[in-house]
């Protein structure tokens, strides 16, 4: 009985092996591969390369673009996290309710998430001329010529112009996440403070936001991950310009790999991505670890 | 092991091998066709103008009439992906026997790896203008042949021009007279796509004749030469000047290509600062429109070496991997006659290098017409490493972004000091 038991475990064992061999092969693999390519001075075409120690990451570091780069990458994803994070939370707490207007609305916030980030990079690109683009053509309409700017060609915006737009894509995306979290909140709750006096705000305060943290770290360490990767977004809108003011990491990668075939640097800054990524996602999880008490 | 559980444990091996296998042969891939039993060989042609398949197909088919025992499976990919791609397929041989690349970075990427057969002494060649065809050269050796030729000269509005009495100008003062005039009678002089591809295409003509030798990229990436050196400076200083007179439309740099090309179109604009290669699609949009190619000349009409730059691109070769490199020159030298070089640049609306062509449409004769200048290769593409070409093209950013000439040369230099000391 016990050996029949044993066998059928061994069985159940079995069942991860396809998983288990899709996880090697198309993420243990290639991680392991890009950590040893970026020891060496590859540069993806030449059949021979050289061992070159930990060079490319001096290099990284030593390099002013890929500074300016960690930079932006910083910039862009704290615009991102805490613009995305209370939009899209206001949005779910004016709209959480089931009634038909709301759900509605609830659609028409989401429809940008379901467009592919390179149409709506195209379509904001648009946008954003300065001679041609809706937005300066509306401004200048409505008498606000003064706030007429540049957007994507102007160094000092360029990046925040393409925050705003990621914000735009996502916010209802994560409007929906939010929501789910307020639903989950059972309505006593709500009932028994609203009977002790318990204003709005500190309804909000002492019940909604603490038992949202779970749906809040979902958000957050989803836009995080979002903001750092924003590669097709960029890539349309600006490729990285004017003058490396919007070139965040990814882009760095792609153009170093595949404009300058520096794939030995290039894999050494995707090692440096990843335990940025990990740092900050490990950060964000104690930050707002869900099984503290209110 | 035995009965029910042995059977199902069988049953799930069998079933592991065969996702496995399934999943190998899917990252297996196609690979360069080899000979059949009857002699016959198959060809693979590697390239990114999937624009022009039809146009090559053709050709393709009228080649495999003329050599039955010769196929060609022409296989495209976007040029992105090909920029990013390509060299790794092409370097294990597994596709490719004739392929393109272009010129610069990847050319010089590829012939490091060894990737290009030789293929100097060809008959061929001699099908071909032999000055366009130098850009597929190293070190003595023949190891493409660049098919397509673009002149990277803005275009005007002819009509425009004879309204308002212009002629193109012969030195730096008569062209800041021209865009004054035009400025002056409401017309945007240059329209700029300083977004994406203006500063990479207007900076060829704009340091042609400033630049103290043709090979002055080379030298500033051997350390040779500097960015903050005169004729940099000087590039920078007219490209501002042109931007802070007014004679580039209003936040030039945040102009992407098709929203400058608008404005040329629509004929709100005077000039575009991007090259041939945009002349059919502009005669497609605005077939009222009437146009020629113009170089800036950034120096007195003596001093000029130059009256414009050319770029000879789409580099035909063969892979040294390939198993047929007869049969792939065969091929290379079917495109080189005139009548299929004419087929082709006819039905995409190309120039080619092949001598002895004639053109139908007249955008493309309007470049032909270039061939007889004195024209030097696009500058931009004898940077060879890509970051230093980003470098000098976000100097010309940096400058219509506010930064002094200075400025923006010393932050550019910085960043090839830097791959200098890597190297």
């Amino acid at each position: 009985m016990k050996n029949n038991r044993l066998k059928h475990k061994r069985v159940l064992w079995l069942f991860l092996l396809p998983g288990t061999l899709l996880y090697l092969f198309l993420f243990a693999y290639p991680t392991l591969s890009g950590l040893f390519y970026s020891f060496t001075d590859w540069d993806s075409v030449s059949p021979s390369y050289n061992m070159v120690g930990l060079d490319n990451y001096k290099d990284s570091f030593d390099s002013l673009v890929f500074r300016k780069t960690l930079l932006n990458n910083v910039k862009f994803m704290l615009s991102v996290v805490i613009v995305q994070t209370v939009v899209s939370l206001v949005l779910a707490l004016l709209l959480s309710r089931n009634t038909r207007t709301r759900v509605f609305l609830r659609a028409l916030y989401f429809l940008p998430a379901i467009l592919s980030s390179v149409s709506v990079g195209l379509i904001w690109s648009f946008v954003y001329d300065p001679t041609i683009g809706m937005l300066n053509l509306g401004l200048r309409g409505a008498g606000l010529d003064g706030l007429a700017q540049n957007w994507i060609g102007d160094r000092r915006i360029a990046l925040y112009a393409i925050a705003a737009v990621q914000v735009w894509a996502h916010a209802g995306q994560m409007m929906i996440v939010f929501i789910a979290g307020l639903q989950a909140i059972p309505g006593e709750l709500y009932e028994s403070a609203r009977i002790d006096g318990g204003s709005r705000f500190q309804l909000f305060r002492k019940i909604t936001w603490p038992l949202l943290a779970p749906s809040s770290a979902i958000v957050i360490a989803y836009t995080t991950i979002q903001s750092f990767k924003a590669f097709d977004l960029i890539f349309v809108m600006t490729d990285g310009g004017p003058n490396n003011a919007t070139e965040i990491l990814s882009t760095y990668i792609y153009h170093t790999a595949f404009g300058n075939y520096e794939f030995g640097l290039a894999s050494a800054g995707s090692m440096i991505f990843l335990v940025v990524l990990a740092i900050l996602t490990y950060l964000q999880f104690k930050a707002l670890r869900t099984d503290r008490a209110f | 092991m035995t009965g029910k559980s042995g059977k199902k444990l069988r049953y799930l091996l069998a079933s592991g091998a065969l996702a496995l296998t399934a999943v190998l042969s899917a990252c297996g891939g196609g690979g360069s066709g080899g000979a059949s039993s009857d002699g016959s060989v198959t060809l693979n042609f590697l390239h990114w103008r999937g624009e022009d398949v039809k146009a090559l197909d053709a050709l393709i088919g009228k080649f495999e009439t003329a050599n039955p025992k010769i196929k060609v499976e022409m296989q495209t990919l976007p040029s992105d992906q090909y920029q990013s791609t390509a060299q790794a397929k092409l370097s294990d041989g597994s596709v490719g026997d004739v392929f393109a690349s272009f010129p610069g970075a990847q050319f010089d990427a590829l012939a490091k790896a060894g990737v290009f057969a030789d293929l100097s002494g060809s008959a061929f060649l001699d099908n071909f203008n032999a000055d366009l065809i130098e850009a597929g050269q190293q070190e003595g050796k023949q190891l493409a042949v660049p098919y397509q030729l673009v002149y990277n000269d803005p275009i005007y509005n002819v009509k425009l021009f004879e309204k308002y009495g212009l002629t193109p100008p012969k030195d730096w003062e008569g062209f800041l007279a021209l865009c004054q005039t035009l400025k002056d009678n409401g017309i945007i002089p240059i329209a700029f796509a300083g977004a994406d591809i203006g500063p990479g295409q207007f900076m060829n003509t704009m340091v042609m004749n400033n630049e103290p030798s043709d090979d002055i990229f080379t030298k500033v990436e051997a350390g040779e030469a500097k960015l903050t050196d005169e004729w940099w400076v000087k590039t920078l200083t007219q490209i501002k000047e042109l931007n802070d007179k007014g004679y580039f439309q209003p936040d030039a740099l945040g102009t992407k290509d098709a929203a400058a090309g608008a404005l040329f179109i629509q004929e709100k604009a005077g000039m575009l600062a991007s090259g041939s290669y945009q002349l059919a699609q502009n005669a497609a949009q605005n077939p009222e429109l009437e146009q020629a190619l113009l170089a800036p000349i950034t120096v007195s009409e003596s001093e000029a070496k130059y009256e414009g730059v050319h770029t000879s691109t789409f580099m035909l070769a063969v892979n040294s991997k390939s198993k047929h490199p007869e049969e792939a020159k065969k091929f290379l030298d079917y495109l080189s006659q005139p009548e299929a070089a004419g087929e082709y640049a006819n039905a995409t609306g190309q120039n080619v290098t092949v001598d002895g062509v004639s053109y139908d449409s007249p955008e493309l004769k309007i470049a032909e017409a270039w061939t007889g200048k004195k024209t030097l290769f696009q500058p931009r593409f004898t940077i060879k490493n890509g970051d230093n070409q980003k470098a000098v093209t976000n100097s010309i950013q940096a400058v219509l972004g506010g930064s002094t000439p200075e400025e923006a040369a010393r932050e550019a230099q910085a960043v090839i000091d830097q791959n200098l000391s890597k190297s």
